[in-house]
């Protein structure tokens, strides 16, 4: 049979070219902030920063649009990494003592990040321990022709750049400073590891070295020699050079820094200049890192991380800010992982002046202005916390109108009035993408209440504005901010910094659905507790009460009780909102479950929303409810009765979100130690000790009951989608407003609505009658519901037409609607609601349909010329597309891993054919199944790269990169497209003419033709042909098998 | 609320004690009546057709429409009891002469089939070749068979499931394992999935002819290799309705042998396919003979106590529905008894019926009679504990069925062909 339906794929090298031209698949930007960061790195003179994680990414940042991703091929974390300054190459220390260096290069036409090779310091002969030469901190020259590396076992090794050639000979081990170091110091103990080399700011040749016991050694490198020992007695963390070489800082363990003085008449210093500790007299912790700035307009800036009074302030992650008296406490929300300043490194200026001072936090980053007073914050064009509150569902619109945008944009500037004019620091490379033609609109909701607004028009995710509507309800604990307000606390002066707050006051005001009409403005917004907000744009602030309505949704039936949350109760009085989204009117489901399904039709002033217990259709002109409808099966009493789920659910939210917040404070250790042998051992005791267990205990294999849903499973009645459409219900003849529900269990409502006119719209009210119901057999939940016009296009959305923004859609031929379950899609006509296509997709390929979305497919070929399709996301982490009507598979691509659950239920698609899903809670990773529309970075970097003769003989590893490549996929994929496709098809497809070949083309095929595929003609056909394949056979019976049943 | 109406319908449907019957025999048709309660013996109601078909002096074959719209024999008390019981509420005859009666026609969906199908296969009649007997159909619809031998290795086996009109749960499980397939560079372990338990009382247990450790290979025509265990699963209960499963069994001994498709020994091959399949199982009869509430007992049986209770149950709430709403009535067959419908010649159609438990076996009561004891028992004495249980399992299949639109009603009209549920309002 495969064969068979290969030989067919390749018969239409025509229809090939086309989709080759539609279709192509992507990964093309990954928005937001990567997971879980490890390391930082700068590069003043390309001005491009670096960001390392513990996956093993590399993401190079410049210029809003400049941006590069790689990843090391294996996934450990990156612990430090260091630009060499103004070639564009960046050099990468991993968890298990590995160097990569990377480079910045032209490939193909696109500029690219890969990785070009890598080292590993080997052990040194006779000493065992592998952590002897362990790496601890690597030092740049300024040159860029010499790291510097710092081991554990106290050694220094030099490795020439960019060859990555270790200079055997220049190593220096502790023995050699050890000669130097008098006797009383020694006391039998070494130096300890390596713990900060820096080299002199004036002369290139000395460098700084910092052992971990506190012993500093500024190094002549040429000369071999000790130019000066320091002898410090407290634990070391850092060191840094004030810019004239006189002096530097070092900073302990104990919370103290201390100033030494670079004195060349004297080799040895006892004691420094100054030691203090500055958040004592109590025990502090490390202070872990230190920089010390002149600048031009007065004292000198210390800027450091840690020290906080372990007792009290303990758990802060703070970074202090010091210049003379003003000291400043930025006091983050999560771990300090890494900082630096933007500064001048002119070496003929006297002065370091520093700009701004950028943080690398665990879960954002955050850029002060040093230069405005007051320090500010400057907000970042990209790498936008997407996860400052967790993203519990998005919502895309594509190509939004001028007046929309600006209306959001002036909300979201008036919210957060800029604090600095200071532009964008970090600002290298050159943005070569055109500007978007269209502007998308990317919303997220979140835990806490809030809706996110992102403009997801190009490659760097914007934040625009943000809705909150925790303000709308009395909340279980009403967060007062006077608690945290400076002044109450004289000491240490903190400050609130950045936006991340995993704390949620109240898991019931999460966002679940969302809905946004681009063109009149308005938006529901809807919530754990049954709550749907219908929302306006108002460009002027007001108070005002907010009007409430209640729907029930149990209706009348009797023995339902509801156990899980109270509904969330609206605020008494007045509330005054700021501009941006005003709430017209607040419906409440009861019993007041999570909303599973929102949609509105601001042409019709109607809203419909859905719950596990069933839904409703809601006026929000006058308001008053419509239409409520019960989904529950009365057999779901006892599931529903004591609604474990949702509870288990609440909790385990709040369980998370406390999970969470533990585990961003949890402080990582500063070094782990994975290649010591001890380790090893313990490795590999754990896993014999794994293996045994299954062994000794005979644990039932995994296996899979095979039985077919039944009416009675539980949360049958949950609506999964809605929608509304202006088409076919009650006869061939006359159109109207319809509006159409899906349920877990199979079932279609659909209901004709009477909607008055305009004018009328006061006078009269809106009526629904229920025009069909469509069980379907298989009863796999209902994901989507459309309706398509005569030609087979999906309808315009409300407004679209009477604007004259798209073509009216076809009102002669015959509708249809296209249902799509959990296993299949379904097209059948209307209003007779009798089947013409379908793709069973499960049935076939045994996965299973988790997200599906229409969009237009343009093509790259010819500018008018596009094709809807049908974008299918299924629970093994591949996309297919299918055409509509005809429902013939065209492409599959592998998109997320099937073990990425978090990732499969956060995509979304775009209208044209776009889409995203969370890589991490933080990251959006943005994909293009369109070969037309992609939104990828397109850049430059002007480098400066000396002439490197060992960069062409040395072998290249292959590059891998994080970002999928444009060329591949098209090829190769189109192949595997024949294992897609649809027997019923495929025999149509034999059947019937030519033209019908061309599915894609919708306009050409008659609704009719398609549905004339009854199932006597397949067998039929079946019977004439002999030699057809007999598995064919088997489908067909089992169509015939199937039938319908009308009931009247 | 439901328990009071439900109760009222079947009540006021045992009220009613006369069935009204209409039979066939080729284009004549005559109507009378029997009593719902006391039909009377097989013997005299097959001597009361001939005698008002005036056709006394031919040995002819009953069949009758039940509620699925599939035609089953009459011609034993059992199923005389049954056919008039399920009246729905005509009770539609149809009479074949012996000679001329084709057994395949029996079973699942032979009612519903299209009229183009059955047209063409008229015409095909006299080509056919001669169906073979393998004794008696006893009530009923086939629940499996076995499929495509002729195009199959000798080791495989593509096993059809019929769950269609049958309330018996599947009933299997299915696992990862690995299995060794000969391969160019020798003998290869490569991974498979497999049977790994049979519920008793399951539809693939009853049918015999899947077995624990069978190595699935297929699933509806589609390779299961390179597919993991959920995506076999979710593959088979997407084609659950119509489950055909391509397997190897673990047990080759009673392997079809090849040689046997002419058509004279393919009996043959039936027979002992299928007796493969019983040997593995408890004895029918003994396991139907046990009371309702013996099995109860059997932790694992009391899925096949449901469905014991449910097919009575369901017929009796079926018709009622169905009386309210005559003009649903489904429209009338062909007047001829359908002939067989195209089977495909390797199909052996006959391999494995197997009659549903409770209506099978000679110590088998009145079903209907069951039923009205067991509403009687409610009202009498709803403490006992196992009629509660009884009670409970049936107000639950009530319930079900009330709300379960498949179950209302059978027969599909001309033009539906779908599998999905239209309800007009």
């Amino acid at each position: 049979m495969m064969k068979f339906r290969f030989r067919r794929q390749g018969n239409d090298p025509q229809r090939e070219k086309i989709k080759q031209d539609l279709f192509a698949f992507n990964k093309t930007v990954e928005h937001g902030f990567p997971n879980q960061p490890s390391a930082l790195a700068y590069d003043p003179k390309l001005r491009l920063m670096a960001i390392g994680t513990k996956s093993g990414a590399v993401k190079v940042y410049g210029s809003p649009g400049v941006e590069f991703t790689g990843l090391h091929k294996d996934m450990a974390t990156v612990t430090q990494m260091h630009f060499l300054p103004g070639q564009g190459r960046l050099l990468s220390l991993l968890d298990d003592n590995t160097l990569h260096l990377w480079e910045i290069s032209l490939r193909e036409g696109a500029t690219q990040l890969e990785e070009i090779r890598s080292f590993t310091l080997p052990g040194r002969p006779g000493i065992e321990s592998t952590s002897a030469t362990r790496v601890t901190v690597i030092l740049l020259k300024w040159s860029c022709d010499v790291a510097c590396l710092g081991t554990e076992g106290g050694g220094v090794h030099f490795l020439e750049l960019p060859s990555l050639h270790l200079l055997d000979s220049k190593s220096l081990f502790q023995d050699e400073i050890m000669q130097s170091v008098p006797e009383d110091y020694k006391s039998g103990k070494s130096l300890g590891p390596v713990e900060s080399l820096q080299e002199h700011p004036q002369n290139p040749s000395k460098i700084l070295i910092g052992y971990s016991r506190g012993l500093v050694v500024l190094w002549d490198q040429t000369t071999r020699q000790v130019d000066n020992l320091f002898l410090g007695n407290q634990q070391l963390e850092s060191l840094g050079w004030e810019s004239s070489g006189k002096t530097f800082v070092s900073s302990h363990s104990d919370g103290g820094y201390m100033v030494w003085a670079v004195n060349s008449s004297s080799p040895r210093t006892q004691q420094p200049v100054s030691s203090i500790i500055p958040y004592g007299p109590f025990p502090c912790k490390a202070i872990n890192k230190i920089l010390w700035r002149t600048s031009e307009s007065g004292a000198p800036i210390v800027l450091f991380s840690g020290g906080m009074p372990r007792a009290s302030y303990g758990d802060r992650h703070c970074v202090t800010v010091l210049q003379e008296k003003t000291q400043v406490t930025l006091d983050f929300t999560s771990r300090v992982i890494d900082f630096f300043t933007i500064h001048s490194t002119d070496g003929a200026k006297d002065y370091d002046n520093p700009a701004a001072l950028v943080v690398l936090l665990e879960e954002e980053l955050v850029v002060i202005d040093l230069q405005t007073p007051g320090w500010p914050t400057i907000p970042s064009p990209y790498l936008a916390p997407l996860h400052s509150s967790a993203i519990t569902c998005s919502y895309h619109i594509s190509n939004v109108p001028t007046k929309l945008w600006e209306r959001v944009l002036a909300a979201g500037q008036q919210q957060s009035p800029p604090q600095t004019h200071v532009k964008w620091p970090i600002n290298g490379g050159k943005n070569l993408a055109p500007d978007p033609k269209h502007k998308g609109l990317l919303l997220t909701g979140h835990e806490d209440g809030t809706v996110r607004f992102w403009d997801a028009s190009g490659v760097s995710l914007k934040p625009l504005y943000k809705l909150s509507t925790a303000n709308i309800f009395q909340t279980d604990c009403d967060h007062n901010d006077s608690l945290t307000q400076p002044g109450e606390e004289e000491w240490p002066p903190f400050r609130k910094v950045g936006c991340f707050d995993p704390y949620s006051d109240d898991p019931r005001l999460g966002i679940q659905k969302i809905s946004l009409c681009k063109y009149s403005g308005k938006l529901v917004v809807a919530g754990t507790a049954g709550q749907v907000l219908v929302m306006e744009v108002n460009e002027e602030m007001s108070d005002h009460l907010i009007n409430t309505a209640t729907v029930d949704l149990l209706q009348d039936r009797e023995g339902f009780s509801w156990k899980g949350h109270d509904r969330l109760a609206p605020k008494n009085g007045p509330i005054s909102f700021p501009p941006g989204f005003h709430p017209i009117i607040l419906v409440q489901c009861l019993p007041p479950a999570a909303v599973t399904a929102v949609t509105l039709h601001a042409e019709w002033n109607l809203i419909a929303f859905g719950t596990s217990h069933g839904f409703g259709l809601f006026d929000y002109h006058r308001r008053g409810a419509v239409l409520a409808r019960c989904t529950l099966h009365p057999n779901d009493s006892l599931a529903m009765e004591g609604p474990l789920s949702r509870v288990k659910s609440l909790k385990k939210s709040l369980r998370q979100s406390f999970r969470r917040i533990r585990k961003s404070r949890v402080s990582g250790k500063k070094r782990v130690v994975i290649n010591s042998p001890t380790s090893k051992v313990q490795e590999a005791n754990a896993q014999l000790a794994e293996q045994a267990g299954p062994a000794d205990v005979e644990v039932a294999p995994v296996q899979r009951r095979i039985e077919p849903r039944s009416a009675d499973d539980s949360l049958s009645g949950v609506v999964r989608c809605l929608c509304f459409a202006d088409t076919y219900l009650r006869d061939g003849t006359h159109h109207g407003p319809t509006m159409w529900a899906g349920t877990n269990s199979g079932s279609v409502y659909a209901y004709a609505l009477e909607v008055p006119s305009l004018e009328k719209f006061s006078e009269q009210s809106v009526e629904a009658v229920l025009g069909k119901e469509i069980q379907l057999m298989h009863r796999a939940p209902v994901v989507s519901i459309a309706v398509l016009d005569g030609r087979g296009n999906p309808l315009p959305e409300p407004y679209e037409v009477s604007q004259d923004l798209a073509k009216a859609p076809d009102m002669q031929g015959s509708h249809s609607v296209l249902i799509a379950s959990e296993e299949q899609f379904k097209v059948f006509t209307l209003p007779k609601v009798s089947a013409k296509t379908k793709f069973k997709l499960t049935a076939h390929e045994g996965c299973r349909v988790r997200k599906v979305a229409l969009a237009n497919f343009g093509s790259v070929s010819s500018d008018d010329y596009s094709e809807n399709g049908l974008m299918c996301l299924t629970n093994l982490g591949d996309i297919h597309v299918f055409s509509i009507p005809g429902l013939r598979p065209q492409v599959r691509y592998d998109c997320i891993r099937k073990e990425d659950i978090s990732g499969i239920a956060s995509c979304v698609f775009t209208k044209t054919g776009q889409g995203f899903y969370l890589i991490s809670p933080s990251e959006f990773e943005r994909f293009s199944l369109s070969a037309r529309v992609i939104t990828e970075p397109v850049c430059t970097v002007d480098l400066d790269r000396p002439h490197d003769s060992t960069a062409h003989s040395n072998n290249t590893p292959g590059s891998l990169q994080a970002n999928g490549t444009h060329k591949v996929p098209s090829a190769n994929d189109s192949h595997s497209l024949g294992e897609a496709e649809g027997v019923l098809e495929e025999i149509q497809a034999a059947l019937s003419s030519p033209p019908l070949d061309s599915p894609n083309s919708s306009a050409d095929i008659t609704l009719d033709t398609t549905g004339d595929i009854t199932v006597e003609d397949v067998k039929d056909f079946l019977v004439s042909a002999e030699e057809a394949e007999k598995n064919l056979k088997n489908i067909s019976e089992e169509d015939a098998r199937s039938p319908g049943i009308l009931i009247k | 609320m439901n328990r009071s109406f439900n109760k009222s319908q079947s009540l006021r449907y045992l009220d009613c004690t006369a069935v009204e019957v209409k039979s066939k025999y080729g284009a004549e048709f005559r109507r009378f009546s029997v009593d719902r309660f006391k039909p009377g013996k097989f013997e005299e109601f097959y001597k009361l057709i001939l005698h008002i078909h005036r056709i006394t002096n031919m040995e002819v074959m009953l069949g009758y429409a039940d509620v699925h719209g599939d035609l089953l024999p009459i011609n034993n008390d059992d199923n005389f009891c049954k056919a008039v019981s399920t009246a729905n509420p005509l009770l539609r005859v149809f009479i074949q002469r012996q000679e001329e009666v084709d057994y395949s026609s029996f079973g699942t969906n032979t009612l519903t089939r299209k009229k183009k199908a059955v047209v063409t296969l008229r015409n095909d009649v006299n080509r056919k070749r001669p169906h073979i007997r393998i004794g008696m159909p006893q009530d009923f619809r086939p629940v499996s068979s076995i499929i495509d031998v002729d195009i199959l290795p000798e080791s495989h086996r593509r096993v059809r499931l019929y769950r269609h009109g049958s309330d018996k749960p599947l009933g299997f499980y299915i696992r990862d394992g690995t299995s060794v397939r000969v391969t160019p560079h020798g003998l290869e372990k490569v991974p498979g999935i497999f049977i790994s338990r049979m519920v008793p009382g399951g539809l693939a247990e009853s049918t015999g002819l899947l077995a624990v450790n069978d190595e699935v290979l297929e699933v509806n025509g589609i390779e299961v290799t390179g597919k993991t265990l959920d995506q076999v699963t979710d593959m088979m209960i997407a084609n659950s309705h119509n489950l055909i499963i391509t397997v190897k069994p673990v047990n080759q001994r009673n392997n079809i042998v090849r040689s046997s498709r002419i058509s004279g020994s393919s009996g043959q091959s039936t027979d002992s396919g299928s007796s493969a399949g019983f040997a593995g199982m408890p004895p029918p009869i003994a396991g139907h003979s046990f009371p309702p509430d013996d099995l109860e007992s059997d932790e694992e049986s009391d899925i096949v106590i449901e469905s014991n209770l449910k097919r009575p149950s369901r017929r009796s709430t079926s018709s009622t529905a169905s009386r309210a709403q005559p003009q649903a009535m489904p429209p009338a067959p062909p007047p001829p008894p359908p002939p067989s419908p195209p089977r495909p010649p390797s199909v052996i159609s006959t391999a494995s019926f197997h009659s549903q438990p409770s209506l099978n076996g000679a110590g088998n009561h009145n079903l209907s009679y069951k039923l009205h004891r067991d509403l009687n028992l409610q009202h009498h004495h709803s403490s006992t504990p196992i009629i509660r249980e009884s009670n409970g399992s049936l107000h639950k299949i009530l319930n079900t069925l009330r709300t379960d639109p498949r179950h209302s009603l059978a027969l599909p009209r001309g033009g539906v062909e779908e599998d999905g549920t239209v309800i007009t309002l």
